[in-house]
């Protein structure tokens, strides 16, 4: 193990300067004219993933913009840091999309916010700014306010459809809105008649600017209680996450109670964000049965969280160096409990819902994702897991209690919806398994660490696996409690674009599960709208519907 | 089929699972994280937490002419974390397990602490709540006391003399 990461230290050397920033995260300054040679190494090459790119405005510090491609190396459980500074004089950078299509987004984010130009990107359009935000205004600039107004006067100049499929087929958007989702998104999928031949995403509605809310007025305490508000669902992994990147960057020794009670939290988490996908995979089969028992049994987990947090959701536990609630020998006992008596009820209804044809025949080959599509679009957690790729941070990144304890994690070849339901079911089983082992063994030691000091202008990554994959932050601290710069990446981020890979050939009615099934926190009742180019009429169904009937 | 039925029977005998909220009062737990409640006469006025406060649900403002100091909560920007609980040095705000806030009422989401300010020996001017001086000066000894009748500025002039006589 040290002597491959002592290898993998000189074989990066070929590319640029090698540096440590923590014990399992190197830094790699590369000039523009290795960059696709080491992308290409990194995840072709020794069986990396790509993870996410960032773009940060240093101009005060160093007098130049940086990108940095982030790399996981599961094998080695080293993740690397691709650091490229860009002069403010000539923004140009190239791009790894054509080698590396899953960084398509994190560039024209970069982009968008910097405005960095990256050379023979395949689709070097906007992405989350609308296409009619004033040219030359980039927000996550340092010399932008963040209270800052933009007024927008000019039109959108956006392409309304796909011009490859406009005009020939069916256009059938779904979403955008709806009073009953959290999250709005769009999809326009373009169908011969039962079957879909093309699809276009149309994201980043809910944007909310939180980067830019934490880089400019909060302090290092207060941002993971925003973090914790990035996701309605899988919250708390956002919060550990960020603390995980201060911590590394400042060296905190987090007492291990303190990694205990969050591995506990992000299991109960875990078992809760599964449950609601299932809960809502079976809705959108039209077995409504499944939802109800499902989501009852989930009750019973949100419980446990309000007991041992104060909340059913935003848990509001962690700051920078510990936890703030402790979990006494009567609640643990508690829980032990509610979770004995929910595995066997689980187990039991499982068993028989699972047994049914109709779930087996309607998920079976249904949008399936295979291996060399999974890697080419560094899909993440479950998505992934289902496709073939072995991958977990819990055990290739251990954080937390992780290291402490035995627990399995499945992984199916087909790819397909029903693969996915089944890695989830399993890793249901599996959290239920592990938070008992930890609760047997909560060592006693303080929750919180003593020292904490947080050296400036230092990178951090901190990384777990949410219930929908791997969650990476990445964070530049600043003096004067403050970060400078701070990239949260949820794993939906890298499972979306996925998504027009699955949904090409398949029929229409299976449209609404194979969206659901990366479980892209969306959801329930949305609705659609056909219309069909030839007669130019109009009409309005339920993606519920939808899901039932078809078109027909 | 068998697969079926028994999830029927399974299903049947759980019964009704939902509860009749909200003419049934619901439960919460013990140390459940609901409203926050300043409790005036506890509340010294130190700001420590305002500083804390990541959605900025509470505010300090000093009314200088007024001679007070407001500490000032918002209900509506409140995201219920309990970190003022943690940092605040005399218990003053405490969350309550009480949840059921929605009022017709806005100034129902408002709670209003004013404090009267200690006003400064030297130039008069207010610079810190009464309270506030009386707590640090009961954890100081008392030869030390004098100086906490100062503002913050006379503070610095004061002592810049004393360090400069000392020298002579």
């Amino acid at each position: 193990m040290q002597s491959s990461a002592t290898k993998l230290v000189e074989e990066l050397g070929r590319f640029g300067i090698v540096e440590w920033i923590d014990s399992h995260t190197l830094i790699v300054h590369v000039d523009r004219s290795k960059l696709r040679d080491i992308a290409k190494y990194l995840h072709w090459g020794i069986g990396g993933y790509f993870s996410v790119s960032i773009g940060s405005d240093e101009r005060p510090l160093d007098n130049s913009f940086h990108v940095y491609h982030v790399f996981s190396l599961d094998h080695l459980g080293v993740y690397v840091v691709v650091d490229i500074r860009v002069s403010p004089g000539y923004l140009h950078v190239p791009s790894i999309t054509p080698i590396i299509p899953g960084a398509n987004w994190h560039e024209r984010e970069v982009m968008d916010y910097f405005g960095i130009m990256f050379d023979d990107h395949p689709e070097p359009k906007r992405l989350i700014l609308p296409y009619n935000w004033p040219k030359g205004v980039y927000p996550l600039r340092k010399d932008y306010p963040y209270n800052k107004k933009v007024y927008i006067e000019e039109a959108s100049d956006e392409p309304e459809h796909d011009s490859r499929f406009a005009g020939k087929y069916t256009i059938i958007p779904i979403g955008p809105y709806h009073p009953a989702l959290h999250e709005p998104e769009y999809f326009e999928l373009y169908v011969d008649g039962e079957r879909i031949v093309g699809a276009r995403y149309k994201g980043f509605m809910v944007h909310r600017g939180m980067e830019k809310i934490a880089e400019s007025r909060m302090t290092i305490n207060q941002i993971p209680f925003l973090a914790e508000r990035i996701c309605g669902i899988c919250g708390y992994t956002h919060n550990v996450a960020y603390c995980q990147a201060v911590e590394n960057v400042a060296g905190i020794d987090v007492p291990e109670r303190a990694h205990y009670i969050r591995s506990i939290m992000l299991e109960i988490e875990r078992i809760h964000s599964h449950m609601l996908w299932l809960g809502i995979a079976f809705h959108f089969l039209g077995f409504d049965t499944g939802f109800m028992i499902t989501w009852r049994l989930r009750e019973k987990v949100m419980d446990l969280a309000e007991m041992l947090t104060g909340n059913r959701k935003t848990y509001g536990l962690n700051l920078i160096g510990g936890v703030r609630r402790d979990i006494d020998l009567s609640k643990a006992l508690k829980v032990k409990k509610v979770l004995r008596d929910l595995r066997k009820d689980y187990v039991d209804y499982m068993e028989k819902i699972l047994g049914l044809k109709e779930i087996i025949y309607r998920t079976r080959g249904v949008g399936v994702l295979d291996y060399g599509e999974a890697r080419k679009y560094s899909v993440l957690g479950p998505t992934a897991r289902a496709s073939g790729i072995d991958t977990d941070v819990r055990k290739y990144h251990p954080y937390a209690a992780y290291r402490h304890v035995d627990f399995k994690i499945p992984v199916y070849k087909d790819g397909d919806v029903l693969s996915r339901i089944l890695v989830r079911h399993e890793e249901i089983i599996e959290s239920i398994n592990i938070i008992e082992q930890l609760l047997d063994n909560l060592p006693r030691t303080p929750i919180m660490a003593e020292e904490i000091h947080v050296p400036e202008h230092r990178i951090g990554v901190g990384v777990t696996e949410a219930p929908r994959g791997e969650d990476i932050h990445f964070v530049i601290t600043s003096r004067d409690n403050k970060i400078y710069r701070w990239r949260p990446r949820a794993p939906s981020y890298n499972n979306i674009p996925a998504l027009l890979v699955m949904l090409k050939d398949q029929h229409l009615a299976d449209a609404p599960i194979i969206i659901a099934s990366i479980d892209p926190c969306f959801s329930c009742t949305d609705h659609v709208l056909i219309i069909d180019v030839r007669t130019g009429s109009r009409k309005q169904v339920g993606l519920r519907e939808l899901s039932r009937r078809g078109l027909g | 089929m068998r697969e079926r039925l028994g999830l029927l029977r399974r299903s049947i005998s759980v019964g009704i699972v939902t509860e009749k909220y909200p003419y049934k009062p619901i439960e919460v737990p013990e140390g459940f994280r609901g409203k926050p409640v300043i409790d005036q006469d506890k509340c010294l006025g130190c700001g420590a937490c305002v500083n804390a406060c990541p959605p900025n649900a509470l505010s300090m403002t000093d009314d200088l002419d007024r001679g007070v100091r407001v500490i000032k909560l918002f209900l509506g920007r409140c995201i219920f974390c309990g970190r003022c609980q943690d940092v605040c040095p005399v218990e003053a705000i405490k969350l309550t397990r009480e949840f059921e806030l929605a009022s017709i009422n806005h100034n129902d989401l408002y709670q209003e602490v004013a404090l009267v300010m200690a006003k400064c020996m030297v130039c008069g001017r207010p610079y810190t709540t009464i309270r506030l001086v009386e707590h640090v000066a009961s954890n100081l000894p008392r030869e030390q006391r004098s100086h906490l009748l100062l503002c913050p500025d006379c503070r610095e002039k004061h002592s810049s003399k004393k360090v400069s006589y000392a020298r002579w």
